[in-house]
């Protein structure tokens, strides 16, 4: 299921919980919420940003969050170079091990991405567009405009204290509680441009993130009318039609200068050690239609031997008619893409004797057993690789 | 936007009107009992106590201390193209299928995309598997751990699965990692060893 990137207020914390972000004496009412020492001005801001504290609480004791202090540094370095050092301090990025295009932002500076959103975009300059997207709902302060508003109609506020299932459905209650008219989301965007085209990011990326998410959503209409139409009625209804805000993104990324930096193979560096868990977590979603145009318009033309063997799994999974024999195949050009992906080789063995092909298909788990290094499975699998007692 | 399904626990897997509707009752202690249907007897010591409430049609399921504590679940006589579980309310897609034709890796396999689905969870991971017995069948054991969301808990769970006849026969149990799962799994691996599978006369292997 695909999400969009919901978006939540921003104002920044006083920082209740030690951490390595400096507390800073009151602010001047005038500051920016992206001012270091920033404090909120009234009751309504001071009351969310409490509850906001306290979902940042338990957001650090989650069992979700990825803990992998390089990649977070990384994340923020990008967030940096896009927004500017001078600024980029007021958030704080979670990373949640959640398999769908997602990001969103707390009132206190806490910015949650979901891994998700790692397997979507493709190089730095994309990622950066979302956080860039982010953080200047935070600094137009978006999200207290619309939270006074809501406020007006009811005590949001106690109602955000009794939601039950902790940081989840606060997260999720954000993305409907803040929910930003098309003129907040159209600035967003245009802020993000603007950054990208500063920090010296290709400005294109913007339109394309919108692009490759479209056709994904695409994809899962085909498949499922019934959840596709509303995940897009939802979407379309506090977001600019997907196809306008590609058009003017790109239109917009016309008139600025040219550049073709777009950090892609720094980005494929710094995330390889996850890829293959980033697959493997969309793989096992199954939402087949989604994943496999996700895994093409990952490949772009060049499948890399992890694609492959994403796709291997995908059709293993599903094991429809027809399916065992495309993804023997898909093994077969992941071990010509690098014969020393071990888990390529016991998709192929597994695959072959599905299919019945049992001499050859114990052949290929051994050769597993031989390449695979720690594998919990290798009881079992020595098992299945022998030929059955006469 | 849309949420994504929460479980805020296994009791999710049973659908809407569980806790409340559930009702539980003591398993008789020290002799066989009849369990998930007529396929299955096993032979529980004292304290357990079973749900009326259950994930499908072909499963029954234990606790003795409450499902947060310590869950056991027996599955028997499970038929090409059923799932594991019914679908649970808020979850838009179908879980996948037990099939025939599955090796035993497969079985762990729809285990874990079953439990994925219907937790919403990717944080789940299948440390182990190896050759077993399920009665007197080969069966394959395999060893996992967990988290659902805003549970805070990781949860480590072992199932021995067979396949007998073309039907999934499996007894899974889940524990907190923190001190119940140690607790108690010498004895759930004992009682697990002493279960007999009666399959179908049908369903018996040529």
């Amino acid at each position: 299921m695909i999400r969009q990137a919901m978006i939540g207020a921003i104002a920044i914390a006083a920082w209740t919980a030690p951490s390595a972000h400096a507390h800073i004496a009151p602010s001047a009412p005038q500051m920016m919420p992206t001012s270091i020492g920033y404090q909120p001005n009234d009751a309504v801001e001071k009351g969310l940003w409490l509850e906001m504290d306290e979902a940042e609480r338990q957001m650090r004791t989650s069992k979700f969050l990825v803990d992998d202090p390089e990649l977070i540094a990384y994340l923020q370095r990008v967030l940096c170079r896009a927004v500017g050092k001078d600024k980029c301090g007021a958030a704080r990025i979670y990373l949640m091990r959640t398999p769908h295009f997602n990001a969103a932002m707390a009132p206190n500076g806490m910015m949650i991405v979901w891994s998700g959103l790692l397997l979507r975009v493709r190089n730095e300059a994309e990622l950066a567009t979302v956080l860039g997207h982010e953080f200047s709902h935070f600094e137009k302060q978006h999200s207290l405009k619309s939270f006074r508003d809501i406020k007006a109609k009811s005590d949001a506020v106690a109602w955000l204290g009794f939601v039950p299932g902790g940081i989840f459905a606060q997260i999720g209650l954000m993305g409907s509680v803040f929910r930003f008219n098309r003129e907040m989301e159209k600035e967003a965007d245009m802020a993000a441009l603007e950054y990208l085209s500063s920090s010296g990011y290709d400005p294109m990326a913007a339109s394309q993130i919108w692009e490759q998410l479209r056709g994904e959503m695409e994809a899962q209409a085909k498949a499922d009318k019934s959840v596709a139409k509303e995940a897009e009625n939802d979407f379309f209804s506090s977001h600019p039609n997907t196809k306008d805000r590609m058009e003017y993104l790109r239109s917009a990324a016309k008139r600025k200068a040219p550049n073709n930096e777009n950090g892609a193979d720094r980005y494929r560096e710094t995330i390889a050690r996850w890829w293959p868990r980033l697959i493997e977590d969309q793989v096992k979603l199954g939402d087949f239609a989604s994943t496999e145009y996700l895994l093409a318009s990952l490949a772009r033309g060049q499948w890399t031997a992890d694609l492959l063997y994403g796709r291997g799994e995908l059709y293993r999974a599903r094991g429809k008619k027809g399916d065992f024999e495309a993804a023997e195949g898909f093994y077969r050009q992941a071990i010509k893409a690098d014969a020393k992906l071990a888990e390529s080789w016991r998709g192929l063995g597994l695959v072959l004797l599905r299919q019945g092909k049992a001499v050859e298909g114990r052949k290929m788990l051994r050769q597993y057993l031989t390449i695979s290094r720690v594998a919990g499975d290798k009881a079992i699998i020595g098992l299945m690789a022998q030929e059955p007692a006469k | 936007m849309r949420l994504v399904p929460m479980a805020i626990s296994l009791f999710a897997l049973i659908g809407l009107s569980v806790p409340l509707a559930a009702e539980w009752k003591s398993v008789a202690a020290n002799q066989d009992v009849r369990v998930a249907g007529k396929l299955m007897l096993a032979t529980p010591g004292e304290g357990w106590n079973t749900s009326t409430a259950r994930p499908s049609d072909r499963s029954e399921r234990w606790t003795r201390d409450g499902l947060a504590l310590n869950e056991l679940t027996f599955f028997a006589g499970v038929a090409d193209g059923e799932a594991l579980y019914f679908v649970p309310a808020g979850i838009s897609k179908d879980l996948p299928t037990f099939r025939s034709g599955m090796l035993p890796t497969d079985v762990v396999e729809l285990f874990e995309a079953s439990n994925r689905i219907v937790l919403g969870s990717s944080v789940f991971a299948v440390d182990n598997m190896e050759p077993a017995k399920l009665g007197d069948h080969d069966a394959v054991r395999f060893s996992y751990r967990y988290a659902a969301q805003d549970e805070g808990l990781t949860r480590k769970g072992e199932g021995v699965a067979a396949i007998v006849g073309g039907q999934l026969y499996l007894v899974n149990f889940i524990a907190p990692a923190v001190h119940y799962f140690e607790r108690d799994i010498a004895e759930v691996r004992q009682l697990i060893a002493g279960v007999q599978l009666h399959p179908p006369k049908a369903a018996e292997p040529k």
